[in-house]
Protein backbone atom coordinates (compact mmCIF):
# COMPACT_ATOMS: atom_id res chain seq x y z
CA UNK A 1 0.00 0.00 0.00
CA UNK A 2 1.49 3.50 -1.02
CA UNK A 3 1.64 6.39 1.63
CA UNK A 4 -0.73 8.11 -0.67
CA UNK A 5 -3.47 4.88 -0.68
CA UNK A 6 -2.61 4.82 3.28
CA UNK A 7 -3.59 8.85 3.86
CA UNK A 8 -6.80 7.91 1.73
CA UNK A 9 -7.84 5.28 3.97
CA UNK A 10 -6.49 7.62 7.17
CA UNK A 11 -8.81 10.05 5.73
CA UNK A 12 -11.66 8.03 5.24
CA UNK A 13 -11.56 5.82 8.85
CA UNK A 14 -11.53 9.20 10.55
CA UNK A 15 -14.70 11.06 8.65
CA UNK A 16 -16.61 7.68 9.58
CA UNK A 17 -15.36 7.99 12.61
CA UNK A 18 -16.35 11.14 13.00
CA UNK A 19 -19.81 11.11 11.69
CA UNK A 20 -20.43 7.83 14.02
CA UNK A 21 -19.44 10.09 17.19
CA UNK A 22 -21.77 12.80 16.31
CA UNK A 23 -24.84 10.08 15.75
CA UNK A 24 -23.70 8.76 19.35
CA UNK A 25 -24.85 12.27 21.02
CA UNK A 26 -28.40 11.97 18.61
CA UNK A 27 -29.05 8.74 20.34
CA UNK A 28 -28.29 9.90 23.36
CA UNK A 29 -24.74 10.13 24.92
CA UNK A 30 -24.00 13.21 26.40
CA UNK A 31 -23.53 16.08 23.97
CA UNK A 32 -20.05 16.87 22.44
CA UNK A 33 -19.14 13.20 23.78
CA UNK A 34 -20.21 10.53 21.16
CA UNK A 35 -16.80 9.17 22.16
CA UNK A 36 -14.30 10.17 25.06
CA UNK A 37 -11.93 7.06 26.45
CA UNK A 38 -11.31 8.74 29.35
CA UNK A 39 -14.79 9.64 30.31
CA UNK A 40 -16.31 6.08 29.25
CA UNK A 41 -13.52 4.40 31.63
CA UNK A 42 -14.48 6.57 34.26
CA UNK A 43 -18.03 6.06 34.14
CA UNK A 44 -16.73 2.20 34.05
CA UNK A 45 -14.75 2.39 37.05
CA UNK A 46 -18.01 3.91 38.71
CA UNK A 47 -20.28 1.07 37.98
CA UNK A 48 -17.70 -1.41 38.80
CA UNK A 49 -17.72 0.42 41.96
CA UNK A 50 -14.04 1.55 42.22
CA UNK A 51 -15.57 5.23 43.04
CA UNK A 52 -18.74 6.20 44.12
CA UNK A 53 -19.36 9.65 42.05
CA UNK A 54 -23.08 8.68 41.12
CA UNK A 55 -23.19 10.68 38.17
CA UNK A 56 -20.78 8.74 36.87
CA UNK A 57 -21.36 5.39 36.40
CA UNK A 58 -22.06 3.24 34.21
CA UNK A 59 -20.29 0.66 31.81
CA UNK A 60 -19.64 1.83 28.64
CA UNK A 61 -19.82 -0.56 25.62
CA UNK A 62 -18.23 1.63 23.34
CA UNK A 63 -15.31 0.80 25.46
CA UNK A 64 -15.87 -2.67 25.34
CA UNK A 65 -16.60 -2.55 21.33
CA UNK A 66 -13.43 -0.52 20.96
CA UNK A 67 -11.40 -3.37 22.00
CA UNK A 68 -13.43 -6.13 20.03
CA UNK A 69 -13.57 -4.17 16.71
CA UNK A 70 -9.78 -4.19 17.13
CA UNK A 71 -9.49 -7.59 18.79
CA UNK A 72 -11.00 -8.85 15.56
CA UNK A 73 -9.17 -7.01 12.93
CA UNK A 74 -6.22 -8.12 14.67
CA UNK A 75 -7.16 -11.57 14.07
CA UNK A 76 -8.84 -11.00 10.80
CA UNK A 77 -5.60 -9.66 9.18
CA UNK A 78 -3.08 -12.00 11.31
CA UNK A 79 -2.12 -9.04 13.15
CA UNK A 80 -2.85 -10.34 16.91
CA UNK A 81 0.23 -10.53 18.45
CA UNK A 82 0.69 -10.69 21.94
CA UNK A 83 3.51 -8.77 23.59
CA UNK A 84 4.09 -7.04 26.85
CA UNK A 85 7.10 -6.52 29.45
CA UNK A 86 8.05 -3.05 28.67
CA UNK A 87 8.10 -1.10 31.58
CA UNK A 88 4.77 -2.54 33.40
CA UNK A 89 4.51 -0.27 36.38
CA UNK A 90 6.02 2.81 34.62
CA UNK A 91 3.08 2.54 32.24
CA UNK A 92 0.48 1.95 35.12
CA UNK A 93 1.84 5.18 36.69
CA UNK A 94 1.85 7.22 33.31
CA UNK A 95 -2.12 5.90 32.94
CA UNK A 96 -3.23 7.30 35.99
CA UNK A 97 -1.88 10.53 35.22
CA UNK A 98 -3.34 10.76 31.57
CA UNK A 99 -6.37 10.27 33.36
CA UNK A 100 -5.93 13.04 35.96
CA UNK A 101 -4.99 15.90 33.37
CA UNK A 102 -7.49 14.39 30.93
CA UNK A 103 -10.18 14.73 33.76
CA UNK A 104 -9.05 17.78 34.67
CA UNK A 105 -9.73 19.06 30.76
CA UNK A 106 -12.67 16.94 30.95
CA UNK A 107 -12.28 14.47 28.01
CA UNK A 108 -9.46 12.62 26.38
CA UNK A 109 -7.66 13.78 23.05
CA UNK A 110 -10.56 12.37 21.29
CA UNK A 111 -13.37 14.13 23.28
CA UNK A 112 -11.07 17.24 22.54
CA UNK A 113 -11.79 16.77 18.56
CA UNK A 114 -15.50 15.75 19.25
CA UNK A 115 -15.95 19.34 21.65
CA UNK A 116 -14.27 21.74 18.74
CA UNK A 117 -16.91 19.79 16.15
CA UNK A 118 -19.51 21.23 18.69
CA UNK A 119 -18.25 24.42 18.95
CA UNK A 120 -16.75 24.61 22.11
CA UNK A 121 -13.48 26.79 22.03
CA UNK A 122 -12.32 26.02 25.50
CA UNK A 123 -10.74 22.71 23.74
CA UNK A 124 -8.51 25.26 21.90
CA UNK A 125 -6.52 25.55 25.09
CA UNK A 126 -6.28 21.86 25.66
CA UNK A 127 -5.13 21.65 22.05
CA UNK A 128 -2.54 23.89 22.52
CA UNK A 129 -1.69 22.22 25.59
CA UNK A 130 -1.70 18.89 23.78
CA UNK A 131 0.91 20.05 21.33
CA UNK A 132 2.89 21.56 24.00
CA UNK A 133 3.49 18.31 26.02
CA UNK A 134 3.78 16.16 22.78
CA UNK A 135 6.39 18.42 21.92
CA UNK A 136 8.19 18.01 25.42
CA UNK A 137 7.42 14.14 24.71
CA UNK A 138 8.93 14.64 21.29
CA UNK A 139 12.18 16.42 23.16
CA UNK A 140 13.01 13.29 25.65
CA UNK A 141 12.21 10.82 22.66
CA UNK A 142 14.92 12.78 20.47
CA UNK A 143 17.47 12.22 22.97
CA UNK A 144 16.94 8.68 23.37
CA UNK A 145 14.11 8.18 25.89
CA UNK A 146 12.95 4.34 25.78
CA UNK A 147 10.59 2.24 28.27
CA UNK A 148 12.80 -0.37 26.53
CA UNK A 149 11.51 -3.35 24.13
CA UNK A 150 8.59 -5.42 25.16
CA UNK A 151 8.76 -8.84 24.07
CA UNK A 152 6.63 -11.35 22.32
CA UNK A 153 4.01 -13.30 25.13
CA UNK A 154 1.62 -16.33 24.66
CA UNK A 155 -1.68 -16.34 22.71
CA UNK A 156 -3.16 -16.76 26.39
CA UNK A 157 -1.57 -13.99 27.55
CA UNK A 158 -2.97 -11.81 24.88
CA UNK A 159 -6.64 -13.29 25.12
CA UNK A 160 -6.73 -12.32 29.03
CA UNK A 161 -8.02 -8.44 28.30
CA UNK A 162 -10.07 -9.60 25.66
CA UNK A 163 -11.78 -12.21 28.25
CA UNK A 164 -11.84 -9.55 31.44
CA UNK A 165 -13.71 -6.87 28.41
CA UNK A 166 -16.28 -10.08 27.73
CA UNK A 167 -16.99 -10.18 31.41
CA UNK A 168 -17.21 -6.65 31.78
CA UNK A 169 -20.07 -7.06 29.14
CA UNK A 170 -21.74 -9.87 31.23
CA UNK A 171 -21.74 -7.60 33.67
CA UNK A 172 -23.89 -4.68 31.90
CA UNK A 173 -26.22 -6.98 30.27
CA UNK A 174 -26.82 -9.22 33.80
CA UNK A 175 -26.99 -5.75 35.97
CA UNK A 176 -26.48 -7.13 39.30
CA UNK A 177 -26.82 -5.71 41.81
CA UNK A 178 -23.05 -4.72 43.03
CA UNK A 179 -22.89 -2.73 39.57
CA UNK A 180 -23.71 0.22 39.98
CA UNK A 181 -25.73 3.34 37.35
CA UNK A 182 -26.45 6.75 37.56
CA UNK A 183 -30.18 7.53 37.94
CA UNK A 184 -32.05 9.09 35.49
CA UNK A 185 -31.35 12.45 35.16
CA UNK A 186 -28.63 12.40 37.89
CA UNK A 187 -25.80 13.02 35.53
CA UNK A 188 -23.57 12.28 32.30
CA UNK A 189 -23.96 8.68 33.34
CA UNK A 190 -27.40 8.73 32.90
CA UNK A 191 -27.28 9.67 29.65
CA UNK A 192 -26.37 7.09 27.15
CA UNK A 193 -27.20 5.35 23.54
CA UNK A 194 -28.85 2.06 23.75
CA UNK A 195 -26.20 -0.78 24.89
CA UNK A 196 -26.91 -2.27 20.78
CA UNK A 197 -26.02 0.90 19.12
CA UNK A 198 -23.55 1.63 21.74
CA UNK A 199 -21.70 -1.47 21.08
CA UNK A 200 -21.62 -1.32 17.07
CA UNK A 201 -20.16 2.00 17.24
CA UNK A 202 -17.05 0.98 19.69
CA UNK A 203 -16.82 -2.09 17.57
CA UNK A 204 -16.81 -0.03 14.20
CA UNK A 205 -14.59 2.21 15.13
CA UNK A 206 -12.04 -0.29 17.05
CA UNK A 207 -11.89 -1.99 13.56
CA UNK A 208 -11.44 1.08 11.87
CA UNK A 209 -8.80 2.79 13.83
CA UNK A 210 -6.92 -1.32 14.05
CA UNK A 211 -6.65 -0.91 10.25
CA UNK A 212 -5.67 3.01 10.34
CA UNK A 213 -3.35 2.89 13.08
CA UNK A 214 -5.57 5.90 14.14
CA UNK A 215 -3.53 7.97 16.78
CA UNK A 216 -4.67 11.40 18.48
CA UNK A 217 -1.35 11.71 20.06
CA UNK A 218 0.69 10.03 16.97
CA UNK A 219 -0.37 12.90 14.37
CA UNK A 220 1.33 15.89 16.27
CA UNK A 221 4.48 13.81 17.12
CA UNK A 222 5.10 11.97 13.44
CA UNK A 223 4.71 15.81 12.07
CA UNK A 224 7.00 17.00 14.66
CA UNK A 225 9.52 14.12 14.10
CA UNK A 226 9.19 13.30 10.64
CA UNK A 227 7.24 15.73 8.69
CA UNK A 228 4.99 12.98 8.11
CA UNK A 229 1.15 14.05 7.99
CA UNK A 230 -0.91 10.99 7.41
CA UNK A 231 -1.96 10.18 10.71
CA UNK A 232 -2.54 13.86 11.73
CA UNK A 233 -5.32 14.35 8.54
CA UNK A 234 -7.58 10.79 10.97
CA UNK A 235 -7.53 13.87 13.92
CA UNK A 236 -8.74 16.35 11.30
CA UNK A 237 -10.67 13.90 9.49
CA UNK A 238 -12.67 13.24 12.55
CA UNK A 239 -13.17 17.12 13.51
CA UNK A 240 -14.72 17.78 10.19
CA UNK A 241 -16.50 14.31 9.78
CA UNK A 242 -18.45 15.51 13.12
CA UNK A 243 -18.59 18.89 12.77
CA UNK A 244 -20.32 18.69 9.33
CA UNK A 245 -22.29 15.59 10.93
CA UNK A 246 -23.55 18.17 13.90
CA UNK A 247 -24.48 21.09 12.09
CA UNK A 248 -26.56 18.34 9.58
CA UNK A 249 -28.20 17.13 12.68
CA UNK A 250 -28.63 20.83 13.75
CA UNK A 251 -30.75 21.68 11.09
CA UNK A 252 -32.77 18.80 10.88
CA UNK A 253 -33.46 18.05 14.39
CA UNK A 254 -34.63 21.25 16.00
CA UNK A 255 -32.42 20.61 18.93
CA UNK A 256 -28.66 22.00 18.95
CA UNK A 257 -25.52 20.00 18.38
CA UNK A 258 -23.50 22.99 17.47
CA UNK A 259 -22.72 26.12 19.80
CA UNK A 260 -19.91 28.29 19.36
CA UNK A 261 -18.10 30.08 21.97
CA UNK A 262 -16.73 29.25 25.65
CA UNK A 263 -19.68 29.84 28.32
CA UNK A 264 -22.01 26.94 28.84
CA UNK A 265 -20.45 24.11 27.24
CA UNK A 266 -22.24 20.55 27.90
CA UNK A 267 -19.50 18.69 30.61
CA UNK A 268 -16.69 21.53 30.41
CA UNK A 269 -15.60 24.12 32.50
CA UNK A 270 -14.03 27.91 31.02
CA UNK A 271 -10.64 28.09 33.17
CA UNK A 272 -8.27 28.08 29.79
CA UNK A 273 -5.22 27.68 32.29
CA UNK A 274 -6.02 24.37 33.58
CA UNK A 275 -7.88 23.15 30.31
CA UNK A 276 -3.85 23.64 29.27
CA UNK A 277 -1.96 22.46 31.47
CA UNK A 278 -4.37 19.23 31.91
CA UNK A 279 -3.95 18.22 28.40
CA UNK A 280 -0.61 19.15 28.43
CA UNK A 281 0.04 16.52 30.93
CA UNK A 282 -2.01 14.34 29.01
CA UNK A 283 0.16 14.74 25.80
CA UNK A 284 2.98 14.48 27.58
CA UNK A 285 2.61 11.12 28.85
CA UNK A 286 0.74 9.73 26.13
CA UNK A 287 3.64 10.03 24.16
CA UNK A 288 6.27 8.21 26.82
CA UNK A 289 3.44 5.54 26.63
CA UNK A 290 3.54 5.49 22.91
CA UNK A 291 0.11 6.41 22.69
CA UNK A 292 -3.32 7.72 23.37
CA UNK A 293 -6.02 6.39 25.59
CA UNK A 294 -7.68 5.16 22.21
CA UNK A 295 -5.04 3.71 20.77
CA UNK A 296 -3.86 2.09 23.71
CA UNK A 297 -7.61 0.19 24.07
CA UNK A 298 -6.54 -0.41 20.02
CA UNK A 299 -3.44 -1.93 21.24
CA UNK A 300 -4.79 -3.89 24.27
CA UNK A 301 -7.13 -5.25 21.06
CA UNK A 302 -3.80 -6.30 19.18
CA UNK A 303 -2.58 -8.43 22.37
CA UNK A 304 -0.41 -6.02 24.11
CA UNK A 305 -0.25 -6.27 27.87
CA UNK A 306 1.80 -3.40 27.82
CA UNK A 307 -1.50 -1.68 27.02
CA UNK A 308 -3.25 -3.44 28.76
CA UNK A 309 -1.72 -2.19 32.14
CA UNK A 310 -1.99 1.11 31.05
CA UNK A 311 -5.66 1.06 30.67
CA UNK A 312 -5.68 -0.61 34.44
CA UNK A 313 -3.46 2.76 35.36
CA UNK A 314 -6.12 4.56 33.35
CA UNK A 315 -9.11 2.64 35.67
CA UNK A 316 -7.18 3.50 38.69
CA UNK A 317 -6.94 7.38 37.70
CA UNK A 318 -10.51 7.47 37.80
CA UNK A 319 -10.69 6.02 40.33
CA UNK A 320 -8.32 8.58 42.72
CA UNK A 321 -9.69 10.95 40.21
CA UNK A 322 -13.40 10.91 41.88
CA UNK A 323 -12.33 9.82 45.64
CA UNK A 324 -9.32 12.57 46.12
CA UNK A 325 -11.79 15.21 44.48
CA UNK A 326 -9.11 15.59 41.70
CA UNK A 327 -11.66 15.78 38.26
CA UNK A 328 -13.02 19.20 37.76
CA UNK A 329 -17.07 19.69 36.47
CA UNK A 330 -18.83 22.16 34.89
CA UNK A 331 -17.97 24.51 37.71
CA UNK A 332 -14.11 24.33 37.34
CA UNK A 333 -10.97 22.85 38.70
CA UNK A 334 -10.88 21.65 42.09
CA UNK A 335 -7.51 22.48 44.32
CA UNK A 336 -6.72 19.47 44.75
CA UNK A 337 -7.22 18.82 41.03
CA UNK A 338 -4.78 21.42 40.47
CA UNK A 339 -2.04 20.15 43.07
CA UNK A 340 -2.88 16.63 41.25
CA UNK A 341 -1.67 17.86 37.23
CA UNK A 342 1.41 19.92 38.72
CA UNK A 343 2.67 16.45 40.45
CA UNK A 344 1.53 14.75 37.41
CA UNK A 345 4.06 16.94 35.37
CA UNK A 346 6.74 16.66 37.74
CA UNK A 347 6.41 12.47 38.11
CA UNK A 348 5.90 12.77 34.13
CA UNK A 349 9.32 14.87 33.70
CA UNK A 350 10.78 12.41 36.22
CA UNK A 351 9.92 9.21 34.19
CA UNK A 352 11.02 11.21 31.22
CA UNK A 353 14.48 11.65 32.69
CA UNK A 354 15.21 8.72 33.97
CA UNK A 355 14.64 6.72 30.90
CA UNK A 356 16.60 9.14 29.08
CA UNK A 357 19.49 10.18 30.80
CA UNK A 358 20.82 6.83 32.39
CA UNK A 359 24.34 5.66 30.52
CA UNK A 360 23.00 2.77 28.20
CA UNK A 361 20.73 5.35 26.38
CA UNK A 362 23.69 7.89 26.16
CA UNK A 363 26.13 5.91 24.07
CA UNK B 1 18.78 -1.19 -3.55
CA UNK B 2 16.23 0.05 -0.05
CA UNK B 3 15.78 -1.51 3.02
CA UNK B 4 13.26 -1.01 5.64
CA UNK B 5 14.09 -1.64 9.66
CA UNK B 6 11.26 -2.46 12.24
CA UNK B 7 12.42 -2.07 15.59
CA UNK B 8 10.89 -2.84 19.15
CA UNK B 9 11.69 0.40 20.55
CA UNK B 10 11.49 4.23 18.83
CA UNK B 11 15.16 4.54 20.73
CA UNK B 12 16.24 1.58 19.11
CA UNK B 13 15.89 3.26 15.52
CA UNK B 14 17.37 6.42 16.46
CA UNK B 15 20.34 4.16 17.08
CA UNK B 16 20.53 1.84 13.95
CA UNK B 17 20.53 5.58 12.09
CA UNK B 18 23.40 6.48 13.86
CA UNK B 19 25.16 2.84 12.89
CA UNK B 20 23.64 2.91 9.31
CA UNK B 21 25.15 6.93 9.21
CA UNK B 22 28.54 6.11 10.18
CA UNK B 23 28.81 3.05 7.88
CA UNK B 24 28.06 5.28 5.48
CA UNK B 25 24.51 3.83 4.22
CA UNK B 26 21.80 7.00 3.59
CA UNK B 27 19.66 6.31 6.83
CA UNK B 28 16.40 8.10 7.98
CA UNK B 29 13.77 7.55 9.96
CA UNK B 30 9.98 7.52 9.09
CA UNK B 31 6.74 6.00 10.50
CA UNK B 32 6.69 2.51 10.04
CA UNK B 33 4.73 1.81 6.83
CA UNK B 34 1.11 0.20 7.32
CA UNK B 35 1.68 -2.27 4.84
CA UNK B 36 4.88 -3.56 6.78
CA UNK B 37 3.34 -4.01 10.49
CA UNK B 38 0.29 -2.07 12.93
CA UNK B 39 2.76 -1.06 15.38
CA UNK B 40 2.85 2.87 14.91
CA UNK B 41 6.67 2.97 15.83
CA UNK B 42 9.19 4.24 14.19
CA UNK B 43 11.61 2.33 11.06
CA UNK B 44 14.54 3.22 9.78
CA UNK B 45 15.09 3.60 5.72
CA UNK B 46 18.29 2.55 4.60
CA UNK B 47 19.91 3.23 0.26
CA UNK B 48 21.99 0.65 -1.24
CA UNK B 49 22.18 -1.49 1.74
CA UNK B 50 21.79 -1.96 5.36
CA UNK B 51 24.00 -2.84 8.63
CA UNK B 52 23.84 -6.44 9.45
CA UNK B 53 22.28 -6.68 13.12
CA UNK B 54 24.57 -7.47 15.90
CA UNK B 55 25.20 -7.46 19.35
CA UNK B 56 23.05 -4.72 21.40
CA UNK B 57 21.33 -3.45 18.21
CA UNK B 58 20.26 -6.69 17.24
CA UNK B 59 18.44 -7.00 20.27
CA UNK B 60 16.54 -3.37 19.12
CA UNK B 61 15.87 -4.92 15.84
CA UNK B 62 12.58 -6.40 14.23
CA UNK B 63 12.70 -7.20 10.66
CA UNK B 64 14.63 -5.66 7.97
CA UNK B 65 13.12 -6.05 4.90
CA UNK B 66 14.03 -5.33 0.82
CA UNK B 67 11.12 -3.11 -0.84
CA UNK B 68 10.76 -4.68 -4.41
CA UNK B 69 8.34 -3.91 -6.51
CA UNK B 70 5.72 -6.61 -5.62
CA UNK B 71 6.54 -5.74 -2.54
CA UNK B 72 8.48 -6.63 1.20
CA UNK B 73 10.89 -9.15 1.08
CA UNK B 74 12.40 -9.92 4.10
CA UNK B 75 15.93 -10.28 4.58
CA UNK B 76 16.80 -10.31 8.34
CA UNK B 77 14.37 -11.52 11.27
CA UNK B 78 15.07 -11.12 15.04
CA UNK B 79 14.66 -14.19 17.00
CA UNK B 80 11.23 -14.07 17.79
CA UNK B 81 10.09 -14.09 14.15
CA UNK B 82 12.60 -16.93 13.46
CA UNK B 83 10.89 -19.26 16.12
CA UNK B 84 7.38 -18.18 14.34
CA UNK B 85 6.27 -16.17 17.78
Amino acid sequence: MTLKNEKRNMIFAGLVIGVIASLLVLFGNPKNMGFCVACFLRDTAGALGLHSAEAVQYIRPEIIGLVFGSFFMALAKKEFSPRGGSAPVTRFVLGMFVMIGSLMFLGCPFRMILRLAGGDLNALLGLAGFACGILVGVFFLNKGYSLKRSYALTKAEGGVFPVLTLAVLALLLAAPAFIHFTEAGAGPGAMHAPILISLIAGLAVGALAQRARLCMVGGIRDLVLFKETKLILGFAAILVGALVCNLILSGTTGTSYFHLGFADQPVAHTDGLWNFLGMMLTGFACVLLGGCPLRQLILSGEGSSDSAVTIFGLLAGAAFCHNFGLASSAKGPTANGKAAVIIGLVAALVIAGVNTFKKENAK
Amino acid sequence: MTYIATFFSHFGAIRYKKLCDAQGFAARTMPVPRSLSSSCGTCVRCEGGFVEPSGVCAEEVDRIAEVTEDGYVFVYHSEEHAHGT
